[in-house]
């Protein structure tokens, strides 16, 4: 399968400007015979959209935006990311995955960061589910940045039988002391090594890049083969395109090798749960 | 506390050339004092944008800090700036000649503002955006006048300590006189930030990044060798200082109120 990564700058709060920068996009995977193509998370709206969450959210159901983009889907598969309005007044930081002319999965962010630099739970509601589903390349599996910081989500996807996970992302990169680029790139990419060696999957990580407000996006979007290895990665920082062409027989061989998949023990892990939540509560 | 000088470069000019364009100026402008600060800040301005595009303003107070004039012109003409040196002793002391003051703080805030006024007029006369000059110590110590050398529209140094802000210097080959010059706010002759402090930067430094990066308390702080009024006076100065890094207070009376509730960033829609 032949994947490509639009590590892009999205305008902040401009659905129209960002909807041309997708289809500028869409045109250079296109040529490159890309067969899916990632944006970064909050990749139609940008980032730091506080009040303004309502005034860019979409209902892909019936909105001209996500019709052209279906339209798209129907020669490149994609995967964007854009504010959901779902219920009346309910708004979502949402992934969707897009193919052959359809919506094949939305993603509700579920892990809303707020702390420090993050206020998302103030302006989203929370997503309720991690799903894998079925795509024409394998069973995928999605997530939105700090989604994937909490490995319990990554299980989830694994023990639904993901063979590709698929995170967006839009994370400001913070720490300067070490190297060529921030800190926190060096703590997706352990995440990226570990959950894709120990899940024996795809693992493919599309971050933003640009500055809002002075956050400045690190870039640094990678993906990881089922055996751990770091097999492409896009530019720190700065804006940049991504393409590689992953073999999916892969994960079957690697599980051969390292039958994580085969020994998993969800049924355990859930009785296991079950009880620890019962004890909280008591 | 170190820094990866060339990755910081990198940030702090990429950062100037987008905002510049997110608000469709060319064009950056700041004050150029023959200190280190702005001289960091001019020498970023220069590799981010055209040295054509980059006004400096120098602006002093008669015939006071000439050895620093000269060193800022010198500067100027090194980073091949645009530059002018408007002398602000005639507005200063046409307002103290009517207002006449012994303080030397209200003398030398009364300048800062005088050369914030001639920044802001500038600022639209060449259509440029004012780069500040402020670093992380001045900032959280409130070590800079309100509406005076803190005004600007983009601060490219505000994350950065003095002794950061030295380590960058270096790396972007500041010139050694300006390197080795002690910190002044430049308020009166003979001014220096650390006998004014009382501390030295480097200690306040430490101390700072022990508090704010760390987040550490005061208590583990001062067992970790730090003198305790040392300590107690920089948590002091922050706390009387929080004024400085906010816009004014608003009371609320209606359901969304700017300043509380009317949330929007400062990139809307660029």
């Amino acid at each position: 399968m032949k994947v490509a990564l639009a590590q892009i700058s999205p305008y902040l709060g401009n659905l129209r400007k960002n909807l041309d920068l997708h289809f500028q996009s869409i045109e250079k995977a296109k040529k490159k015979k890309a067969e899916l193509l990632i944006f970064p998370e909050l990749s139609l709206t940008g980032y730091t959209l506080m009040d303004m969450v309502d005034e860019v959210s979409l209902e892909p159901g019936k909105n001209p935006i996500f019709k052209e983009l279906k339209a798209a889907s129907r020669e490149i598969s994609l995967v964007v990311g854009f504010v959901e309005e779902m219920e009346k007044g309910l708004f979502y930081n949402s992934a969707a995955f897009l193919s052959k002319g359809k919506i094949l999965h939305i993603h509700r962010k579920v892990f809303l960061p707020t702390f420090g630099m993050f206020d998302e739970a103030r302006f989203y509601a929370q997503g309720k589910n991690f799903h894998t589903f079925p795509t024409p390349f394998g069973k995928a599996g999605m997530m939105i940045c700090r989604d994937f910081l909490s490995y319990g989500a990554s299980y989830l996807l694994f023990a639904g039988g993901a063979e590709i996970i698929i995170v967006i992302s839009a994370a400001p990169g913070r720490g300067t002391a070490l190297e060529e680029s921030y800190e926190t790139s060096r703590m997706w990419e352990i995440m990226g090594e570990t959950i894709s060696r120990f899940s024996t999957v795809f693992l493919i990580y599309c971050n933003r890049v640009g500055f809002e407000d002075g956050k400045h996006f690190a870039g640094g979007s990678f993906i990881f083969n089922p055996a751990g290895e770091m097999i492409a990665r896009a530019a720190y920082v700065d804006k940049d395109f991504l393409f590689y062409e992953i073999n999916l027989d892969e994960v079957r061989e690697i599980r051969r090798k390292w039958p994580y998949k085969r020994d998993d023990k969800p049924e355990i892990i859930l009785e296991a749960l079950k009880r620890i939540v019962r004890e909280y509560e008591d | 506390m170190k820094i990866n000088e060339s990755f910081v470069e990198k940030i702090l000019t990429e950062f100037i050339k987008d905002e510049l364009y997110k608000f469709n100026y060319k064009k950056g402008i700041l004050g150029l004092s023959g200190g280190l600060d702005s001289t960091v800040c001019a020498f970023l301005a220069a590799k981010a944008l055209k040295p054509t595009n980059v006004t400096a303003l120098i602006l002093p107070y008669g015939k006071s800090f000439s050895k620093d004039v000269e060193d800022a012109q010198e500067i100027a003409q090194l980073l091949r700036l645009k530059s002018k040196t408007i002398d602000i002793s005639p507005m200063v002391d046409a307002y103290f000649s009517k207002y006449p003051t012994q303080s030397r703080i209200e003398k030398g805030n009364k300048m800062a503002r005088e050369r914030m006024s001639i920044l802001y007029d500038f600022s639209s006369r060449e259509k440029a955006l004012i780069l500040g000059t402020s670093n992380k110590t001045e900032l959280l110590l409130g070590y800079g006048t309100i509406h005076g050398d803190m005004a600007c529209a983009i601060n490219p140094l505000g994350d950065m300590y003095k002794t950061q802000i030295k380590q960058i210097a270096q790396h972007l080959g500041v010139p050694d006189k300006i390197m080795k010059k002690k910190p002044s706010a430049g308020l009166w002759t003979g001014q220096t930030d650390e006998k004014e402090l009382g501390l030295t930067y480097d200690e306040i430094d430490k101390i700072l990044f022990q508090l704010v990066d760390k987040r550490m308390p005061k208590k583990v702080i001062t067992a970790s060798g730090f003198k305790k009024e040392a300590v107690e006076k920089i948590i002091r100065l922050i706390k009387n200082s929080e004024f400085k890094r906010k816009l004014p207070p608003i009371p609320k009376i209606s359901s969304r109120t700017v300043g509380h509730d009317f949330l929007y960033p400062y990139d809307w829609d660029r």
